[in-house]
């Protein structure tokens, strides 16, 4: 059995921008791990197969083991392709049976197990045609396997997924070493402190309400408080932090500060002081120090946030902090509004006010509006930078991504631009 | 209309806070003028909107002096198609 990831629909990715601008829906982060390694868990495939939307399919390709792309793996096994937005914990379909396709309420195909000899009836030219081939010939059935529908929602569910995966992982005790003193508050069942990882005096492990997983090479330096249920990723280093509960942190990050209930992918920094909450944040982000953000309105009415640049949408949840998009970085003093976008690539430089709920992706934000700025060429110099100081290299085909990436949100920044020069004419 | 040094020297007292007429053509923005880098970026959208065209960031902001800079813009409004100096353009139409 081959299982096949499939992530086609522009109007489902847009519910998971700003990351998913630059990487496939089952890249994205709830817990310990990905989406993608969840489900592949879940199916217990060992063989797997990826469809991205072509402008990221080169600089994907680049970046993982499995194909990417090839309509040739869909001949020669059976099949489970299946909708990254399904939750792990409750896909129950086996990946052996007859052939059928789960749809949703819209009709939406959200799994399609088809079996080898059926095959034969459906074209294999390409992945979309395959599909609806495969939707208009093979049984179909109403399934009603719970989907994620915004990329919020993985911040919410994300202290409870953490449980799980701890649950999951099946491992606790000290393989690490822990200077002392320090504390351990809770059962120290709750607690996993992985082999490589460091702890350094006066560090306080809170996993009375939940669990700690410390994993390999991690170092937890003097006076962070870390309260469960909480990951901290490989390599990273929490630096006198305040680490409240529900945050998955790293590989790679370095986090000081408080932050609370928030994901960060690997490679990001947050090293100083400054709040963040409920937020999401992509991969190789830097928020300079007293970047902030609010998770919570003073009227303590939901969170709206704007994932287009044009229409607010009501996440129906009191909490819901920032979601920072890739290559992002913030000056120091940063103040994000609650349930505020900042799209890829963006520079900001803080004016001492709060910013505009949505900053499109590329935009130089300064004296507040946002500006063409250096350009595109600049935040590509600094991004090679930032990597190489991390021994990673930025490669061609992941700037042909970001080039696309650049055309794809040039209206909504063009847009914001204009509005910036009308502001600047005015002063 | 003004001629583009005129109007250059004006978006640079503008942006920058000077008296347009201590502006030489021989300034540099950041030594002579005080620009900063976050008033480079102002003065090149400014000069977008004052001549109605488009400027490559790079080049734009690789631009140092005051003359360099009217030079860039007449270059780029010609490029454009943006009629720059009534002057000029009266004598064309005789």
């Amino acid at each position: 059995m081959r299982l096949i990831l499939l992530d086609n629909s522009n109007e489902i990715r847009g519910n998971f921008y700003p990351l998913a601008l630059s990487r496939p829906l089952w890249e994205l982060r709830c817990g310990f791990n990905s989406l993608g390694q969840k489900l592949i868990a879940k199916v217990g495939a060992n063989d797997v197969a990826y469809f991205v939307p072509d402008y990221m399919a080169d600089s994907y390709r680049g970046k993982v083991e499995w194909p990417v792309n090839d309509s040739s793996v869909l001949n020669g096994d059976d099949l489970l392709i299946v909708d990254p937005r399904l939750k792990a914990e409750s896909f129950n379909i086996t990946a052996k049976g007859p052939s059928e396709v789960g749809l949703d309420e819209q009709g939406n195909v959200l799994y399609a197990r088809i079996a080898k000899d059926d095959i034969g009836k459906l074209s294999t030219d390409n992945i979309d045609t395959f599909i609806a081939n495969a939707k208009t010939k093979l049984p179909n059935v109403k399934s009603e396997l719970s989907t994620w529908q915004y990329i919020w929602d993985l911040i919410l569910a994300n202290a409870e997924q953490i449980t799980a995966d701890f649950a999951a992982a099946g491992q606790h005790g000290i393989e690490g070493t822990v200077e002392q003193p320090n504390a351990i508050r809770g059962s120290k069942k709750d607690v996993y402190i992985a082999p490589g990882a460091m702890v350094h005096p006066m560090v306080v492990i809170d996993a009375e309400h939940g669990p700690v997983y410390i994993d390999e090479d991690a170092q937890i330096h003097p006076f962070t408080r870390i309260e469960g249920p909480c990951y901290i990723g490989k390599k990273t280093i929490l630096l006198g932090a305040k680490c409240r509960e529900g945050n998955s942190i790293g590989p790679f990050c370095r986090v000081g500060g408080e932050v609370e209930e928030s994901i960060i992918h690997g490679y990001s920094n947050k090293y100083h002081d400054g709040f963040l909450g409920h937020a999401y944040v992509g991969e190789w982000v830097n928020l300079g120090a007293f970047t902030t953000n609010s998770d919570l309105k003073n009227d303590y009415s939901a969170v709206s946030v704007i994932l287009d640049g044009r229409r607010a949408i009501n996440t129906g949840s009191v909490k819901v902090g920032s979601l920072i998009g890739d290559h992002v970085k913030t000056s120091i003093g940063t103040l994000l509004n609650t349930g505020s976008y900042v799209g890829p690539m963006a520079l900001i430089m803080a004016t001492g006010k709060p910013l505009p709920k949505f900053i499109p992706s590329f935009a130089w934000f300064i004296e507040g509006v946002v500006t063409k700025g250096f350009g595109k060429g600049k935040l590509y110099e600094t991004a090679k930078i930032a990597m190489s100081r991390r021994d990673c290299q930025w490669t061609k085909t992941e700037q042909t991504m970001w080039d696309a990436v650049f055309e794809m949100t040039a209206p909504m920044r063009n847009q914001a631009i204009k509005k910036g020069r009308r502001a600047m004419l005015t002063r | 209309m003004a001629t583009v040094e005129e109007r250059v020297k004006a978006i640079t007292a503008r942006v920058l806070k000077l008296d347009p007429d201590q502006i030489k053509s021989e300034d540099n923005f950041t030594a002579d003028l005080g620009a900063e880098s976050v008033q480079s970026i102002e003065l090149v959208a400014m000069f977008e909107e004052e001549f109605g065209i488009e400027m490559e960031e790079d080049a734009a902001l690789s631009v140092e002096t005051v003359s360099k800079a009217v030079e860039y813009i007449a270059q780029v409004c010609k490029e454009q198609g943006v009629v720059t100096d009534d002057r000029e353009q009266k004598t064309e139409d005789r």
